[in-house]
């Protein structure tokens, strides 16, 4: 019964629902109003994702249904799973064991991969581009992000998100020199969500939408809402890791506290895409490769230099 | 039922999206209608945003008179688009052939190949105009609504 209600309402699907579309509107809100615009009304997202789940559902003819039906569930179900490991207020995960923060990450690339599957199997040429593209992407960010965030768990002794947290608490120093880690899983966090210096799998302006060209309706809305909520469990990780404050609060303004740390990283990620434009596949792969990912091995070092030499 | 129906109806008021097609135009009115997409007009205030795919649009803004080329391919974009979909015919040739009704390559204007919602005279017609159009016909739609019940 109790896990029931955790995995429907909180903090499963209905909380992470509220929270993804607050989020959705917050990042929005900013973007238009670094255009100096005034951007959308609050209540945008949830009216976007009625209307969608209200529209008519078009399978093409060539694409395999089951497939096509089945992606949206599966990154939306994936990333709602993801949650339960992180560490939001307190110390503890609701569930954790040695090894979740492997899980969580994995966790985390399902989506992409149902956004290629996704892609592939409704058989559109635009779509098949966005799906290869953003199986390219995934090699890109995905060692600069994964390098980044097991520094600190190397410093830490732990494979555990809560262990990692519990750690950082007693020795608030060692927080100082993840700095550089912070900043390379934010940009590769970017490219996780597509957001926009690398959303070329989706480029409406070039491929017409990408790998949902072919999704309308209801599979799309859930797209959408599990992008959403990928943002926030993306952020809860960056916060989990990066940010380990105030975890021993009591439990309302420790709530507060996650609430208010997860919107930092999501507007910080919307300042950068507003000040950014699209690149193209090689010049992300390369950024990747060749900045990004040499830095969080200077981040893997300093962390490693660090546990050979403890600070007092 | 009808709580149901209401919330649907204010979402699909609240978050039109939109899907620009040149069905023959002469370009002006493409250009109003991108400049209408601007930072300047901010239609996002509406919930607009326009959308590459016509999988994923509600409004279909056609600019132009129908040509005899781009006939097949406008029913075959309006047939992609998932129901409800609506059509805004934008500028005086979309309305009705304009200046180039009658040209030996031109069908005449867009309501003669697919069903239009609301029709925006001008030559070209302007951004503001454009927008006007678009909340009209959302509110027509919510007026439409409330005379069915
Ligand atoms: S209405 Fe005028 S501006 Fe628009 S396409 Fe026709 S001729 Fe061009």
């Amino acid at each position: 019964m109790m896990g029931l209600f955790y995995m429907l309402v909180f903090p499963g699907f209905i909380f992470l629902s509220v929270f993804g579309m607050a989020a959705e509107y917050c990042d929005r809100k900013l973007y238009a109003r670094l255009q100096n615009r005034v951007g959308p009304p609050w209540f945008q997202p949830l009216a976007d994702f009625i209307k969608l789940v209200s529209k008519e559902e078009i399978i093409p003819e060539e694409a395999n249904p089951s497939m096509f039906k089945i992606m949206p569930v599966l990154a939306l179900t994936a990333t709602i799973t993801a949650f339960f490991y992180i560490p939001a207020w307190g110390y503890k995960a609701l569930y954790s064991f040695n090894g979740d923060l492997i899980v969580v990450l994995y966790l985390l690339t399902i989506p992409t991969l149902t956004f290629f599957l996704g892609g592939w199997y409704s058989t559109s040429l635009y779509s098949k581009i966005g799906a290869v593209r953003a199986l390219t992407q995934l090699f890109a960010y995905e060692v600069p992000l994964l390098m980044s965030i097991l520094a600190p768990a190397l410093l830490a002794n732990s494979w555990s998100l809560s262990e990692i947290a519990k750690f950082y608490a007693q020795h608030p120093v060692y927080w100082f020199f993840n700095l550089l880690g912070f900043a390379i899983s934010m940009i590769s966090l970017l490219g996780k969500l597509e957001k926009v210096p690398f959303d070329i799998p989706e480029a409406e302006t070039e491929i017409v939408g990408g790998t949902f060209t072919e999704y309308g309706g209801k599979l799309l809305g859930l797209f959408r809402l599990g992008i959403d909520i990928e943002a926030i469990v993306g952020s809860a990780l960056l916060a989990a890791v990066f940010l380990p404050f105030g975890l021993g609060l009591p439990p309302v303004a420790g709530f507060l506290l996650f609430v208010l740390k997860v919107m930092g990283v999501i507007c910080t990620l919307s300042i950068l895409r507003t000040i950014f434009a699209r690149l193209r596949i090689d010049q992300m792969m390369a950024f990747c490769w060749k900045v990004l990912a040499p830095l969080a091995f200077v981040q893997l070092f300093i962390d490693l230099i660090l546990k050979w030499i403890p600070l007092k | 039922m009808g709580l149901v129906h209401k919330i649907v109806t204010w979402s699909r008021i609240k978050s039109p999206w939109i899907i620009h097609f040149n069905t023959g135009a002469c370009n002006a009115c493409d250009i109003e209608i991108v400049a209408a997409l601007t930072p300047r007009y901010d239609i996002e205030r509406f919930g607009i945003q326009l959308k590459g795919t016509p999988r994923h649009a509600d409004v279909l803004v056609c600019s132009g008179p129908v040509t005899k080329q781009i006939k097949c391919r406008l029913k075959r974009i309006y047939d992609q688009m998932p129901e409800p979909k609506f059509v805004v015919a934008v500028g005086t040739c979309a309305c009705s052939g304009g200046v180039f009704d009658g040209c030996y390559n031109v069908e005449s204007g867009i309501d003669k190949v697919i069903p239009v919602s609301a029709y925006i005279p001008g030559c070209p017609a302007s951004p503001k105009a454009i927008i006007d159009g678009v909340v009209k016909l959302l509110t027509g739609l919510e007026a439409k609504e409330a005379k069915a019940k």
